[in-house]
């Protein structure tokens, strides 16, 4: 230690001291500056504090209630050498206000842990964490808080850059890399009211950029850009940044959940945000974020989870927030999708009969065969109602009365491809289920604003990919590897099994306003799933969103298609839905269809109406979905193909098995370019089954069926056409000579225009298959050629 | 998200099967009367309306057989061949196009519990309804049927004799609801 005396205090403190035991020692070795102290150094100007800092501890260990979590292999130090110490600057200064200023310069600053045990379970271990930065900053302490003369007052403000966050399993590390922040934070209030601390901000800026997001499956490689071996840019998921004004108000007290423990609570105001995700040159943004979220008794505790496992204990009351993101851009020209609206609460709840609540409980061990190191979070959650709303051309539709909930182990590992234990596992950060039983559901939808009246219609969810409702046990992985199509991107393997399903293809609503009742619908019901996924890659490009994928596969036992209710419904039978893609492609574009001459021809309005057609002007705003679906000729068990199996017998219990009834077989379905045109032997299969979805959110025209009143009493006659109408009495009118204004305020509904094509579709043969009999051939072979199926279909929901 | 890609491609797969399965179902179907419908209670559902057309301006084919619809010397219509026999010929559906226009059907769910003479008592149960549209338009839609040798027209030793040639222009009317009714051993 070196001091020297001048102008400015300088203190020189080398550390080269290795702790064992607990960190708060490393605190012995530096002695702190009391009031009488700072007070003699008044009036200079200031001290300046020099150290380069090391600091390695076995073992740092947080005990609650006689539970303890052990943080091992502590360590600061510099980032670039292991061995080596960060450098830190700290002036210290008084103000002519009394205030304290304390201006910082961390350089080559890294902190991790090593590993992460509970006292409980010291055989299983997390994984370590490190954060790697350089700080460039100053704190300025006044007294006095938010209310009174014995709290404090902040001012802060701070450049981070060369920052690095990783996780680390089993040698292999998944992290954020060149991350720079700057932030400022003004005002900010410390107090202590009676025995709960309070922080306030009301005002936090600041803007941050992840350069890269980047993997390693080497073990010589510990938070480097680089691969030790070759030298070059380890690879990159992409990166990511934004912006923020934030302002929130914090409630940290004593006391978790059970016995000793913290208690926490907040509320933040979300003033504008904005986040950003770069794949090479291209991006996808979601800009004009505003909203708040708002924690109600967040409790830290070390405890068991419901299997008795010790864990870090996180456990909610509830969570409300909103979400506006004003517009959803991607491609070359940033052009929006959209505008989507999210308002959630997340709080105990109880679904079909079953009470949820809100808690993930942190431990380590991921997944078994993958190494001794990994994360699990046994979670449990329930959002009991969320309201989702997109809007294109400023045209609304709402996903009203989501609910979901879930029970089960989410399991992070950072992999490499290799086979351990008999288990597949690929580069990438994979994150696993084990015996998750979860769902979801949504009681309706409603059209232009949040009071409108609930009405069906959820199942046009259907053409975005998504069930209205889903529930359903769920194993398996998704990993997430490092690297697209081309440069930066994502890629990804998984494999997903689904036990005992019920999606509902049509779904009623869930509540009515009196209560949980059972969701009619059509159901697939007794579902069994395994899909497979090999080489999906996922990249922003020029035009939007694209997902090539190398092969996928799998299987869709459907135990009965039901009618009614999910569990008890009149069941159509068995349906079984096998596939098997090669190089299937999918592409989401911003922008929907755009001029649409609907039932009629033209490109041009008065052509379009001379041949009879609508013209209709759907805006800039919408988005397209372009899928390419080669399916591939079957190979072993991988194959496409239908099957519907009726009059099975039943077992003791009164349910159908399996395989006893007779059934249908659409047995290797696959496409074709209808020839072998490269000369390998094997006819060409690159085109698939192309289809383009433009789908936006527009008016539609509904017109009455029938004479009389409709179900909910509005009267009209057969041929009237549905007029919105806030001030009629369900929110809508029967109109038989609509006016200019009138047809101004036609429902709102989803408009798709549709284009599919194919050169060749064949199904090798159609089985008609006894229980006792087997299988006999009804057709040897289809073969579909030359299609090109265009439509414009206009959904709109109806009460 | 390729789970949902997964899904998505197997849904619309199942669509594909679900048609098949609504013409299989439609076959036990009988038509309701008026004061039959009045004893059903439905549910929300969706509201269907649109045109659709098959090879308004031909197909993704260019061969010496397929081609544009202004080209004279090319079929640009779509083409369906099946064989019943397993060393047989093929039955064909060739220069498949046109376009038809509906308005109104509907997709929903209905509750069934009186009417029908006393069976809907009986039954008790819930239904898939689809309400057909008034008026179906078609335009211009034409098919030939033909025996093929071949199922491909390209393929070496290709012959093709045609049987008859169908078109149809003008309005079908469709009213009333198809009942979907899940009877019957599972």
């Amino acid at each position: 230690m070196r001091i020297d005396k001048g102008r400015d205090y300088i203190l020189v403190i080398h550390f080269g001291l290795l702790f064992l035991g607990l960190a708060s020692a490393a605190s012995a070795g530096m002695k702190s500056l009391d009031d009488s102290e700072l007070a003699s150094v008044s009036g200079q100007s200031g001290i300046t504090l020099e150290m380069d800092l090391g600091v390695t501890a076995d073992k740092v260990t947080y005990y609650d209630d006689g539970k303890g979590i052990h943080l091992e292999g502590f360590r600061v130090g510099s980032a670039s050498d292991p061995n080596g110490s960060a450098h830190h600057v700290v002036k210290v200064d008084i103000g002519a206000d009394a205030s304290l200023n304390l201006g910082y310069l961390v350089e080559d600053r890294r902190i991790e842990f090593g590993d992460i045990r509970l006292a409980g379970a010291p055989g299983l271990s997390m994984g370590g964490v490190f954060l790697d930065h350089s700080l460039e900053g100053y704190v300025n302490i006044k007294q006095g808080g938010a209310t009174g003369g014995a709290g404090y007052t902040f001012d802060t403000a701070y450049t981070m850059t060369g920052g690095r966050l990783g996780y680390r399993t089993n040698g292999n590390e998944f992290f954020l890399d060149g991350i720079t922040m700057d932030v400022e934070a003004l005002g900010i209030t410390l107090d202590v009211v009676g025995d709960t601390l309070k922080l306030g901000a009301p005002r936090i800026v600041g803007n941050w950029k992840v350069e890269a997001i980047r993997y390693s499956g080497n073990a010589l490689n510990h938070g480097v850009s680089t691969d030790a071996g070759s030298g070059a840019l380890l690879p990159s998921y992409g990166g990511i940044s934004g912006e923020f004004d934030l302002s929130s108000n914090s409630d940290i007290r004593a006391g978790g959940r059970e016995g000793e423990g913290l208690r926490f609570d907040s509320q933040t105001t979300i003033h504008s945000a904005s986040f950003l995700y770069h794949d090479d040159a291209n991006v996808l943004a979601l800009r004009n974020i505003t909203g708040y979220l708002n924690v109600q008794d967040l409790r830290l505790d070390v405890a068991t989870d419901w299997n008795n496992r010790p864990a870090l204990a996180l456990t909610l009351g509830a969570m409300a927030g909103e979400f506006n993101v004003g517009t959803i851009e991607m491609g070359a020209n940033n052009k929006s999708i959209g505008e989507v609206n999210a308002n959630f609460l997340f709080q105990d709840h109880s679904y079909n009969g079953n009470s949820y609540t809100n808690a993930i409980y942190l431990q380590g061990g991921g997944h078994a065969e993958a190494g001794p190191q990994g994360m699990r979070l046994a979670t449990e959650w329930s959002l009991a109602n969320a309201d989702i709303s997109y809007t294109e051309d400023g045209n609304r539709v709402i996903f009203s009365g989501l609910q979901s909930w879930g029970r089960g182990d989410v399991v992070l590992n950072v992999t490499r491809e290799e086979v351990r234990g008999g288990t597949q596992f690929f580069d990438g950060l994979r994150i696993g289920f084990e015996n998750v039983t979860a769902g979801y559901r949504i009681n309706g939808l409603k059209v232009g604003s949040d009071d409108a009246q609930l009405q069906g219609g959820t199942e046009l969810l259907l053409a975005l990919g998504f069930y209205p409702s889903y529930e359903f046990e769920l194993d398996g992985h998704i990993t997430l590897g490092a690297g697209g199509a081309s440069g930066e991107g994502i890629t990804v393997n998984s494999d997903i099994r689904i036990r005992n399903g019920k999606a509902a293809i049509i779904a009623d609503a869930y509540d009515k306003g009196r209560g949980e009742i059972s969701q009619k619908g059509l159901w697939i019901s007794e579902l069994e799933y395994d899909a497979h996924v090999r080489g999906m890659t996922i990249d922003a490009t020029a035009d939007g969103l694209e997902m090539v994928t190398a092969e996928s596969w799998g299987t869709m036992d459907i135990g009965n298609l039901r009618v009614g209710d999910k569990s008890a419904g009149g069941s159509l039978g068995r349906f079984v839905v096998q596939s098997y893609e090669l190089g299937s492609s999918m592409a989401i574009l911003p922008g929907g269809a755009g001029d649409v001459c609907a039932g009629g021809a033209g490109t041009a309005q008065m052509v379009c109406e001379a041949s009879g057609g609508i013209w209709e002007t759907r805006g800039e705003e919408g988005v397209t979905v372009r899928l390419k679906q080669i399916l591939a000729r079957a190979d072993g068990n991988k194959k496409n193909a239908f099957s519907w199996e009726a009059n099975r017998e039943l077992d003791s219990n009164g349910n159908p098995v399996n395989g006893t009834g007779a059934s249908v077989l659409l047995n290797d379905i696959y496409t074709s370019d209808g020839g072998d045109f490269d000369g390998d032997g094997v006819d060409d299969n690159t085109f698939g089954i192309r289809t383009d979805l433009a789908v936006d959110v527009y008016q539609t025209k509904v017109v009455k069926k029938q004479d009389g009143p409709d179900l909910l009493g509005v009267v009209g006659a057969k041929g009237d056409e549905k007029i919105m109408d806030a001030s009629a009495a369900q929110g809508y009118r029967y109109v038989s000579n609509p006016t200019q204004g009138d047809l101004a305020n036609r429902p709102l509904g989803f408009a798709v225009k549709a284009q599919s094509q194919f050169k060749e579709l064949s199904i090798n043969n159609i089985d008609l298959i006894h229980p006792t009999g087997g299988a006999q051939t009804a057709v040897y072979g289809v073969m579909m050629q030359n299609f090109d199926i265009r439509a414009n279909l206009t959904a709109t929901p109806i009460p | 998200m390729s789970q949902r890609l997964l899904s998505l491609r197997n849904r619309l797969s199942f669509a594909f099967a679900l048609s098949f399965l609504s013409l299989i179902a439609a076959a036990e179907m009988a038509p309701l009367e008026d004061d039959v419908l009045s004893d059903v209670s439905g549910q929300g559902g969706i509201y269907l309306s649109g045109d659709v057309s098959i090879n308004a301006l031909g197909g993704p084919v260019e061969n010496s057989y397929f081609g544009s619809c202004d080209d004279v010397t090319r079929k640009c219509g779509a083409r369906i061949a099946y064989r019943l026999k397993e060393t047989g010929g093929w039955l064909v559906l060739d220069e498949l196009r046109g376009g038809f226009a509906f308005e109104g059907l509907t997709l929903g769910m209905r509750t069934i519990d009186t009417g029908f003479g006393g069976d809907g008592a009986l039954f008790n149960g819930d239904v898939l309804e689809l309400g057909l549209p008034n008026i179906v338009r078609f335009d211009d839609v034409r098919f030939k049927i033909a025996a093929s040798s071949t199922p491909r027209p390209t393929d070496l030793g290709f012959q093709q004799t045609d049987i008859f040639t169908v078109e149809m222009q003008g309005d079908v009317i469709m009213e009333g609801n198809l009942l979907v009714f899940p009877t019957g051993n599972p």
